[in-house]
């Protein structure tokens, strides 16, 4: 049998940014594809010497990967708990992140490390409560502009998990792509082909049509 | 600028380019969500014990140098007079896991431990009915063992740490790159790929895998099964690792699957079991299926192609995925296919 490793996260991922980028389509996988810079204020190095310095017990650093982060812990977990129980749990995180802190090994995976931890922290939350509160109860008693904003977001929310969470960060937090990408901790690549896949589906969702320009 | 310029543009990727009048549309309302970072300013944390500026400002007040150095010089006499008992060697320090004891009366090798102790390598963690513990993975996480559970550590190194579960059940989370840390069970080696998992072994060596965030791999004979979030996969002594299956799956599902992964079924029988596998199949199952596809446990070409068939239903393949490529096994096209069931792939090292 052949490795399933072997494609994990390569012939999809290039095939669609291939097409994103508007090369071919059938080129062989492995073919070198361009990749996009991160922008200047992304600088995994000085993010990486905050996590150790804050891995060492300085405060400060941590509130500067705090500013840094909480639109990305945000996102994810808007991606899956519902949205009035997100501002409290975002700070549940970053308790937790501090107390782990010390177990982070590798402080260049700082931000694939939280993400989990947010991650895993949604998953908690599903595991202790029933769910009773629903967007829909959100949105009734939501003011129109907040309760249009939840209703697209119960949309999203239906999308495919791997979509929902560069979505929301892309249009929620207001993250580029790259962002997302270096906050995460995933390939540029991946997170290209959800954010383009998902937005396809949300366009579907919401009965509008790719392409409108302004 | 001309057209090849404005191809470059993607205004969803980085904000480049034209914008799209939806997606300018979608922030300005979805923006209405976006964190409040007065909500919750650092500034107003609670302070974790320990937390190193709080002793630098502590000691930064002269008026209580003299008394630290006080306590100091009696914790350190009293220390030296206390009668010698075991204390964990240096190369024990490195080699060795700190283990807590959460319930009952665990013991490590002959020993019942107290409340802490320490697990070397070679050395058996074991716990009866009534007792748990929490063994912390070097720096990289905790194992947290459940009653009734038999554990040895096997390597405790920079590049790899391993334990070996001969039965019980233990709880793992794992703040790591990936193929760092290893679980041996009778059946196949857990290979963590950055993830929290459940693995129990029963006393017949039967493995079950349980994610709960992030991806393990099963391994055994050089087979594997990538298991995702969600989802878990059986193992059995002298069988490959079975197919990953999502939990929510309904149970006719899961005992067709198991059938076809780890029993010797006759034609007619293999031919039931596969066609109770696709008719109860939902699209999220499709995961499974497009896995069956990727493996070669005896499964003939038509039987890849009825798999074939119920997943192009549930989940209708990519423009160019072509059913007797995808049959052959084709990786490229499996990948694209993958790629539609938002199940995501593991992180790299």
């Amino acid at each position: 049998m052949h490795s399933l490793r072997a494609w994990e996260g390569t012939a999809g991922e290039l095939a669609l940014s291939a097409m994103v980028e508007g090369l071919d389509f059938a080129a062989p996988v492995g073919k070198s594809r361009s990749v996009t810079a991160l922008p200047e204020t992304e600088n995994p190095r000085a993010e990486a010497s905050l996590a150790a310095a804050a891995r060492d017990g300085d405060r400060g650093a941590f509130g500067e990967l705090y500013s840094k982060y909480a639109r990305v812990v945000h996102g994810i977990l808007l991606a899956r708990i519902p949205p009035a129980d997100v501002d409290d749990l975002v700070h549940d995180v970053f308790l937790h992140a501090m107390r782990k802190l010390k177990a982070l090994r590798d402080e260049n995976a700082f931000a694939g490390w939280l993400a989990a931890i947010a991650r895993n922290r949604a998953t908690d939350y599903h595991r202790r409560s029933t769910e009773l509160v629903e967007l829909q109860e959100d949105c009734a008693q939501e003011n129109p502009p907040r309760a249009e904003a939840l209703a697209i977001l119960a949309v999203i929310r239906i999308l495919p998990e791997a979509y929902r969470e560069p979505l929301i960060l892309r249009l929620v937090e207001g993250l580029t792509g790259p962002e997302i990408a270096a906050r995460t901790g995933l390939t540029p690549g991946s997170v290209r082909v959800n954010l383009h896949r998902g937005m396809q589906q949300l366009r579907e969702k919401l009965g509008q049509q790719p392409g409108e320009k302004s | 600028m001309n057209e090849k310029e404005n191809s470059k543009h993607d205004y969803l990727w980085d904000g480049s380019g034209e914008p799209e009048i939806e997606i300018q549309r979608l922030e300005s309302v979805l923006g209405r969500l976006r964190h409040d970072p007065e909500l919750h300013p650092a500034s107003r944390w609670p302070e974790p014990e320990g937390f190193r500026d709080r002793w630098r400002d502590w000691l930064r007040l002269p008026r209580l140098a003299p008394v630290l150095a006080a306590v100091a010089l009696v914790i350190v006499a009293s220390l030296l007079l206390r009668s010698p008992r075991v204390q964990p060697t240096a190369e024990t320090a490195q080699t060795a896991w700190e283990v807590a004891n959460l319930a009952g009366a665990p013991r490590i090798g002959a020993s019942r431990m107290g409340r802490t102790g320490h697990l070397a390598v070679g050395e058996l963690l074991e716990t009866d009915s009534n007792s748990r513990a929490n063994v912390r993975v070097g720096q990289i996480g905790e194992v947290e063992v459940e009653p009734s559970t038999r554990l040895r550590l096997v390597a405790a190194r920079p590049t790899e740490d391993r334990l070996a579960l001969d039965r019980g059940t233990i709880h793992t989370f794992i703040s790591a790159p990936p193929r760092l840390f290893f679980v041996n069970t009778p059946a196949a080696v857990a290979v963590d790929l950055g993830c929290a998992y459940t693995l129990q072994v029963d006393d017949h060596g039967i493995g079950l895998l349980r994610v709960t965030f992030g991806w393990v791999e099963f391994e055994t004979h050089g087979q594997q099964s990538l298991i995702p979030s969600g989802a878990a996969a059986l193992t059995k002594p002298g069988f490959d690792p079975g197919t990953p299956y999502f939990e929510d799956a309904t149970d006719a599902f899961k005992s067709a699957l198991e059938k076809l992964d780890f029993e010797t079924l006759s034609p007619a029988d293999r031919n039931r079991a596969l066609q109770t596998l696709l008719a109860e199949a939902r699209k999220r199952d499709g995961f499974t299926l497009l896995y069956l596809l990727r493996q070669y446990r005896g499964m003939s070409e038509s039987e890849r192609g009825l798999i074939f068939d119920r997943l192009a239903e549930l989940i209708p393949p990519p423009a160019g995925v072509l059913r007797e490529r995808v049959a052959r096994g084709d990786d490229y096209m499996i990948g694209l296919w993958w790629d539609l069931m938002g199940v995501g792939h593991p992180k790299k090292k």
